[in-house]
Formats: structure tokens, C-alpha cells, sequence
């Protein structure tokens, strides 16, 4: 049946929320080739229209006008299907910063990884024009509580250097009391853990 | 909270601007508003970027001034936080506007063209305007690259299928100033009401009723 593929992507999209399941290049170039095909078949039977007598020919417009309507759904969900990945991927820039885990990058296409690089060049330009000299829009994401937060290291991350100049070893497990604007990115990016 | 207030008041006493009648007390007040509104409102609101840049300038100035307290100094712990907090206001002002401009970038963006074309005042500053380009340039360009594999699909479609924010959402806000004669729009030509609204009281309502309202801060949004 037409358009069952679209589908199928779409349950995939839909099972997979909030993670990047890996890019789908089959499905999509499967979903192409039957557009291809639909668009082929429909042309064929306009041109045999147009040739033939009014009287024959009526009894093909329901049939085109049919192959159509799957064509627009089937473009229709390739492009929700490349909207939601993107709209995921957004969020990742805010959570990972501008370099984005390799495990992340391996399920992404050719395109996604150019539009990413292209949306984050275009924030971090917007973010140095605020102000005088710009502010990090990626910090403070959550209503600040205390100045200092208590948070547990989950992994060996090795020396991390505070901006007063200390110098601090994070082991695994190890707890640390530190201001919290400084080890935000550390806990999105799951080195740190804050307990609470 | 009031003494934070009164603490900020004293490490920034001598910033007040001649030309600029504000303490810096009214001007966080202020920010905390539009922050909300914009927090609040469906639509993306016109832009406050002379509100942003003064408190960008207060925080710049407080943080100047944090550097020359003693870091056992016990004061200098609350200050750094109230400055935090400051700083987390405006960076949540900006966040959700680039968030709203982003969902909605085509509406906004012919909305923008519209009024220039009229003449009025931009919604976007100069910085989200460019941006804003940008990401619907960019959006284009994947759009264009993963519909290929055919060149001439019947594409156009998502283009005049636009997302737009829904302006008929209920808000709650809270009026400033006296308001008489508010219609409220059903939608339908013959039955509108009329309400009056009176300084401090508090409502729900339909966004669109109010838009205008909203933007010359007759009412606030909470």
C-alpha cells in the first residue's frame, strides 16, 4: 500500500522521543524511490490522457489523483520526520555545547551534521552580539538557588581548575562542594551529578 | 527579597545614570517583567533591547565591583548570587525569545517584513533579526538537500503550511492601568462582551483580546 513506509518512519520517530535513534538512510532512500515511482506512473497515465479520447480516458484521474495524495503524504513525512530530528538536535546544542558527543555525531547524515554546524555558528554570533562583549546564553539554564552545590563525580575526569586558580583532581565518586556557574556544563555533560 | 534589594542598592549607589531617572531596584523590576510577559505571551513580544542592555550594564558594573571586594569578605557571597540571579533573568528573556523565533521563524519573519513595509516599529532586534535569517536559511537548505532525490516534489507545501503561534490561548494577567471597554473576541461578529478593567485586578482572558494591552504595558502578564 502506498505510503506504508512513510508510516513505519514515523513510528520509529514517535518511539524514540527524546534520543537520536540513527539516521535511517534506507527507509528514506526506499520511501524516494516509490515517490519516484509514483510520480513515473502518474505521468505515464496523464500523457496516455492527454492522447487518447475524452470518453476512455476519464476513469484515470481518480488514479492519479489518488498517487498524488500518497506522494504529498509520503513527502510530508520525510520532511516531520527530518523537522523532529532537528528539533532534537537543537536541544542537544544547548545541553553538549557546540561539540556534540561521537556517539551522537555517528547517527546523524551529511546534512544534519551541516545544518548543526551551521546553527551553532549562527547562535554563538548572536550570543556575542548581546552587550558589550557578548554573554554565554548556555549557562545558568536553571533559576540559580545557592552560589555553591554539592555534586558527585561520576566519572575520572582528571584535573579541573577552578576560576580562582585551584586546582582540583575529580575522581570517580569523589564529592565536591563548588560554585555552581562553573561546574553546570560538567553536569550536562554528566561528568558531575548534583545531589541534592 | 527585600533585603537583597537593599543590598544591591548600596553595592551599586553611585551608577544611577543622570539622564536616566531609574534605581536599580525599578530596573530589575522592570526586566522581571518583560521577562514574564515574554515568558507568557503565545507571540514573540517587540523587542526591550535597552532594558537588556542596561541591566547588562549593571551586572558588568556590580561584577567590577565584586572583584575589589576580599573574598573572605561574607558579602561578597550573597552579592555574587544576586548578580547570578540577575544574569539568569535576562539569559532566560533572550533563551525564550530565540526559542519562540526559532518554532515560529517563517510567520515572524514575514510578520517583520510586513512592518517594515508599514513603517513601524521592528519586533526583532538587529542581532535576532540576522539570526533569525539564518536559521531559516539554513532550515531551507536541509529541507532542500533531503528532497533531492527528485528535483520539482511537490515541496512548497510546508512552506505555506506555516507554524504559527495560537494567540487565542487564555493568559492570566494583571492590570496596570484602567482599562474601559475590552472586547473580547469570540470569534464571532454579534456577541462580543465588553469588560472593564480596573488597576490591580487580576484576570484570565483570551491572549488576542489583549495583545495590545499587553505591548503598551497597560496590563502585565502572570
Amino acid at each position: 500500500m502506498f505510503g506504508e513506509k512513510a508510516y513505519i518512519l514515523i513510528k520509529e520517530l514517535d518511539r524514540s522521543r527524546d534520543s537520536l535513534p540513527p539516521y535511517n538512510t534506507e527507509l528514506i532512500g526506499e520511501i524516494g524511490n516509490e515517490i519516484k515511482q509514483l510520480i513515473a506512473q502518474n505521468q505515464e497515465d496523464a500523457q496516455v490522457t492527454e492522447d487518447s479520447h475524452a470518453a476512455e480516458s476519464v476513469s484515470y484521474i481518480p488514479t492519479v489523483k489518488i498517487r498524488h495524495a500518497a506522494i504529498k503524504r509520503n513527502v510530508r513525512c520525510i520532511l516531520a520526520y527530518h523537522y523532529n530530528r532537528i528539533k532534537c538536535l537543537k536541544t542537544m546544542r544547548w545541553q553538549f555545547g557546540s561539540i556534540l558527543p561521537p556517539d551522537v555525531k555517528a547517527n546523524l547524515s551529511a546534512s544534519e551534521i551541516e545544518w548543526f554546524s551551521q546553527y551553532s555558528n549562527s547562535l554563538v554570533h548572536y550570543m556575542r552580539s548581546i552587550g558589550e562583549d557578548g554573554i554565554n546564553l548556555a549557562v545558568d539554564l536553571k533559576p540559580p538557588k545557592s552560589l555553591y552545590i554539592e555534586v558527585r563525580c561520576l566519572v575520572d575526569y582528571g584535573q579541573f581548575e577552578l576560576n580562582d586558580g585551584s586546582v582540583l583532581l575529580l575522581k570517580r565518586n569523589s564529592r565536591h562542594y563548588l560554585p555552581r556557574n562553573e561546574c553546570e556544563e560538567l553536569i550536562r555533560r554528566g561528568v558531575l551529578e548534583h545531589v541534592v | 527579597m527585600d533585603l537583597d534589594t537593599d543590598e544591591l542598592e548600596n553595592l551599586m549607589e553611585d551608577d544611577d545614570d543622570v539622564n536616566v531617572q531609574l534605581t536599580s531596584a525599578e530596573l530589575i523590576e522592570m526586566m522581571e517583567e518583560i521577562w514574564v510577559n515574554e515568558k507568557f505571551a503565545p507571540e514573540i513580544l517587540p523587542n526591550k533591547s535597552e532594558i537588556v542592555d542596561c541591566v547588562l550594564g549593571q551586572i558588568n558594573y556590580m561584577e567590577r565591583n565584586l572583584n575589589t571586594l576580599q573574598c573572605t569578605d561574607f558579602k561578597k557571597g550573597i552579592h555574587q548570587l544576586e548578580v547570578d540571579r540577575i544574569r539568569y533573568l535576562v539569559t532566560s528573556y533572550l533563551r525564550q525569545r530565540l526559542e519562540k523565533i526559532e518554532t515560529y521563524v517563517f510567520h515572524i519573519l514575514k510578520q517583520e517584513e510586513q512592518r517594515a513595509e508599514r513603517g513601524e516599529l521592528l519586533y526583532l532586534t538587529e542581532a535576532e533579526q540576522q539570526f533569525a535569517m539564518k536559521y531559516k536559511e539554513g532550515l531551507k537548505q536541509h529541507f532542500e538537500n533531503v528532497t533531492s532525490f527528485y528535483p520539482g516534489l511537490p515541496v512548497e507545501d510546508w512552506r505555506n503550511q506555516l507554524v504559527v503561534p495560537n494567540i487565542h490561548s487564555f493568559v492570566f494577567l494583571k492590570a496596570r492601568n484602567n482599562v474601559e471597554g475590552v472586547v473580547i473576541d469570540t470569534g464571532r461578529d454579534d456577541d462580543n462582551d465588553v469588560v472593564d478593567i480596573n488597576p490591580g485586578s487580576q484576570m484570565i482572558i483570551s491572549y488576542n483580546s489583549v495583545v495590545d494591552l499587553v505591548k503598551n504595558s497597560d496590563v502585565h502578564l502572570i
